[in-house]
């Protein structure tokens, strides 16, 4: 098994979590006030779209690195004491409001399921699960017939989880599947649901195990420990749950990086020779171009396929980088079913954070089964609002939902994330409608497939094996979507996908694209410490590649 | 905590609930600001309606006194909470293409509601009998299209933005059992049947029967609002219901 590392280890490569406030404030409003301030006239090193899982990352990586570097954000610089509350229906401002449009035969609802805006992307209120994928996430092709190969193989990206696994930091069990590995910190004490979990699967002969969830398990810096109060989707007040705005941020501003938030980026810009030299926004109601001699796109996979389409220019008319028709395709949602048991107990299954316990027994192709790749299962716990779409979804309304309702305390819910392939058809396109700048909006179409359809019958009987193992007398099913990836894809070259491996677009060598709409395939792991990993992946490689001169900048 | 007069404390939608005195409001003092601030705004006197035309305002009240079954005070006041939202326009942004964006399709599905009734009763949709009411709302749920629109999406519209204002609520708080906002308090007592001291146990005592039978009381109760016509498609939509 890995070293465990140290805080030293940590914090010579990230000290966030040493430089938030260890008092009651959740923010350090000097440190804000004080964050070094670029120009629109300075030629930035680089400029980040986007100051999400894969933007924040770079931006801090490259800070340290000495890089003049900034990230604009299309949305508020949070503070948790001001912005966030603990409360289900006031949460709507952490998500991306602006309008979209859902089509396809399927259509994906977006909003607060798989949307962020502001800073820390929707890691602000993703419920905190950092899975890895497994090693045949990366040859799903090769090996299965179906998705595609990713440019690089698991073990490019393994010492990036491992790096990331501790500055999140993650919490869980010893972990046996795909590459068997441990975690920095011990798994959490589960609450009802994660009991219930544990008790149907180990009756039903499944396996399961606490974790990995991206809360701190004791002393981690300046984070506060889990208080166990359940609205990890809310926004974590506490600044327990990891998200880039408490993991990364700190460490770019002390590194002189700039965060510019509120700024919606409306174009990618190139010179007249071709290569990207800055980006157009928007911001206090005054449109500006920033300078920077490279720009990396981390919009994530509505957003990123959009600004892209936004910036066609003369020889680019259908879209930046849309040359061989790539960008805005092979866009990925996992299906993501969950179900609920209905228990003579009280679970109450809204106290503990809602990550609690994680089965991936069924994750990889299983030559047995008619459908290809698999699915995981992990605890989920709706809030009453959530709960009630649950319940309304089974037909229930009137005085039947009500009833249900007042039952509430006594259900417990299971989640799965199956892998849904990706489909050249399932795409991001402009739709006719604008948004307040005037800019057309994204129109999102979905249309799963056979595969698709087999995987989530399959998760719903596994989920209902398990509840009904642990002594369920009714068990409901609501079908539904969770994540996003793809869009822009890696691939090793530019007819299968918009960038290389190493994140650099096929088109225009400076432009880079380092959020989770690169990732070819998604396996069947919640997203977002994979998209952290290849954004740090990518950092590395820059940094390298301006020390040895063959690319922009030159060496510090 | 602010002052509650007696007839405030531990309400519950229509005085219905399991959790006998539960107040989640007497917690109040161990919220934090912000949170405490949009909880409350809930409970303040709604302001006058600015979204619905009067027409919209009787056919929607109707709906969600019917989707909700608020058949009696004290009402959590869902009409007002939905109009305020439409009016700020705060919707999830997302809509299907078969459907207009979200404040024109409450226009566009209210006035088809509306239109239904008098087609098929001969008066508006807020002047059925409920039976009526109830009858033409499963019809709805059980259909595939609606006026040219995807049924399951408009009933997805309407539960959403019902569910939402009703669950939102301290009161139905109340009914459920629900500890509602918890920083910087927190839970210590986690796991089944685990209870913080000021949490109240479920306790059945004006229907005291098993889950199956109270789920099955509250279906037949709703069914008896859709008897015939259409008595067999009803029973085969409700069998699903039962699986």
């Amino acid at each position: 098994m890995t070293r465990r590392l140290t805080d030293r280890d940590v914090r010579g490569r990230n000290d966030s979590a040493w430089l938030i406030p260890d008092g009651q404030d959740r923010t350090d409003h000097q440190a804000r006030a004080e964050m070094r301030r670029f120009a629109d006239g300075d030629e930035l090193d680089l400029v980040i779209v986007g100051c999400g899982a894969g933007g924040s990352v770079i931006l801090q990586r490259l800070a340290r690195a000495g890089w003049k570097v900034a990230a604009l954000d299309a949305g508020p610089f949070w503070d948790p004491d001001r912005d966030w509350v603990s409360d289900e229906l006031a949460s709507h401002r952490l998500y991306w409001t602006d309008p979209r449009v859902l089509a396809g035969d399927d259509p994906v609802p977006l909003g607060s399921n798989n949307s962020g805006r502001g800073v820390g992307g929707s890691m602000v209120h993703f419920a905190g699960y950092t899975p890895r994928f497994h090693p045949s996430d990366f040859k799903t092709y090769t090996a299965d017939g179906v998705g595609a190969d990713w440019p690089f193989a698991y073990d490019e990206l393994r010492p990036y989880y491992e790096q990331l696994e501790a500055e999140l930091p993650v919490a869980g069990q010893d972990w046996p599947w795909g590459d068997p590995h441990s975690y920095p910190h011990h798994a959490h004490p589960v609450g009802g649901n994660g009991e219930i979990f544990l008790r149907g699967a180990a009756a039903a002969g499944i396996t399961a195990r606490v974790g990995p969830v991206a809360i701190p398990n004791g002393r981690f810096g300046h984070r506060n420990h889990c208080i166990y109060r359940g609205f990890c989707l809310q926004g974590c007040k506490v600044n327990a749950k990891a998200s880039p705005l408490i993991t990364h941020i700190p460490d770019a501003i002390a590194h002189g990086a700039e965060v510019r938030a509120e700024a919606m980026v409306s174009a990618v810009v190139l010179d007249e020779t071709g290569r990207a030299c800055g980006v157009r926004y928007f911001r206090g109601g005054v449109e500006h171009f920033q300078r920077a001699r490279m720009v990396a796109v981390a919009g994530y996979s509505i957003e990123t396929p959009r600004l892209l389409l936004l910036s066609a220019e003369r020889r680019y008319p259908d879209g930046l980088l849309n040359n061989c028709g790539q960008v805005g395709r092979y866009v990925m949602v996992q299906g993501a079913a969950q179900t609920s048991g209905r228990f003579d107990e009280e679970i109450r299954m809204y106290k503990a954070p809602p990550p609690e316990v994680t089965s991936e027994d069924f994750y990889e192709t299983d030559p047995t089964k008619p459908y290809q790749r698999g699915f995981s299962i992990q605890n989920v716990s709706p809030l009453p609002i959530t709960h009630a779409e649950h319940v309304t979804a089974q037909g229930h309304w009137g005085e039947v939902l009500r009833e249900y309702m007042r039952d509430y305390v006594h259900w417990a819910t299971l989640g799965s994330l199956c892998e849904f392939l990706p489909l050249h058809d399932n795409t991001v396109t402009l739709a006719e409608h604008t948004d307040r700048f005037g800019l057309p909006v994204a129109r999102f179409a979905y249309t799963q497939c056979d595969n698709d359809r087999l995987l989530m019958g399959a998760a719903q009987e596994k989920m209902e094996q398990i509840l009904n193992a642990a002594g369920a007398c009714e068990v409901m099913t609501i079908k539904r979507y969770a994540h996003l990836v793809g869009g822009c894809r890696m691939a090793t070259n530019e007819r299968d996908g918009v960038v290389d491996g190493d994140l650099h677009s096929f088109a225009v060598p400076n432009l880079l694209i380092t959020d989770g709409s690169v990732l070819p395939t998604q396996g069947s792991a919640n997203p977002a410490l994979t998209i952290m990993a290849v954004a740090a992946r990518c950092a590395d490689r820059l940094i390298a590649a301006s020390r040895a001169g063959t690319h922009l900048p030159r060496c510090y | 905590m602010p002052f509650l007069p007696p007839s405030r404390r531990a309400v519950t939608p229509g005085g219905r609930g399991r959790f006998a005195g539960f107040d989640v409001l007497s917690e109040l003092d161990r919220w934090d600001d912000v949170t405490a601030g949009v909880i409350l705004a809930r409970l303040d006197p709604q302001p006058d309606y600015s979204f619905f035309t009067p027409a919209e305002q009787a056919t929607a009240d109707a709906l969600f006194d019917r989707l909700l079954a608020q058949d009696k005070e004290p009402k959590v006041p869902v009409l007002q909470l939905v109009d305020q939202r439409l009016a700020l326009d705060m919707t999830d942004g997302w809509f299907y293409e078969d459907m207009p964006e979200d404040t024109d399709a409450w226009r566009v599905t209210l006035a088809a509601l509306d239109d239904d009734a008098r087609h098929k009763h001969g008066a508006p949709f807020h002047a059925l009998p409920w039976g009526d009411q109830a009858v033409l709302l499963q019809g709805i749920a059980d259909a595939e299209a609606w006026h040219g629109l995807k049924a399951g999406h408009v009933w997805s519209l309407w539960t959403r933005y019902a569910c939402a204002a009703f669950y939102s609520h301290p009161w139905a708080w109340n009914e459920i059992g629900f500890g509602g906002p918890a920083y910087p308090r927190g839970y210590k007592n986690i796991g089944v049947d685990a209870r913080e001291r000021w949490e109240t146990p479920d306790r059945v005592d004006h229907d005291p029967v098993g889950w199956a039978e109270r789920a099955e009381q509250a279906r037949r109760s709703r069914q008896a609002l859709t008897p015939s016509p259409d008595d067999s498609e009803t029973d085969q939509s409700q069998g699903t219901l039962l699986g």
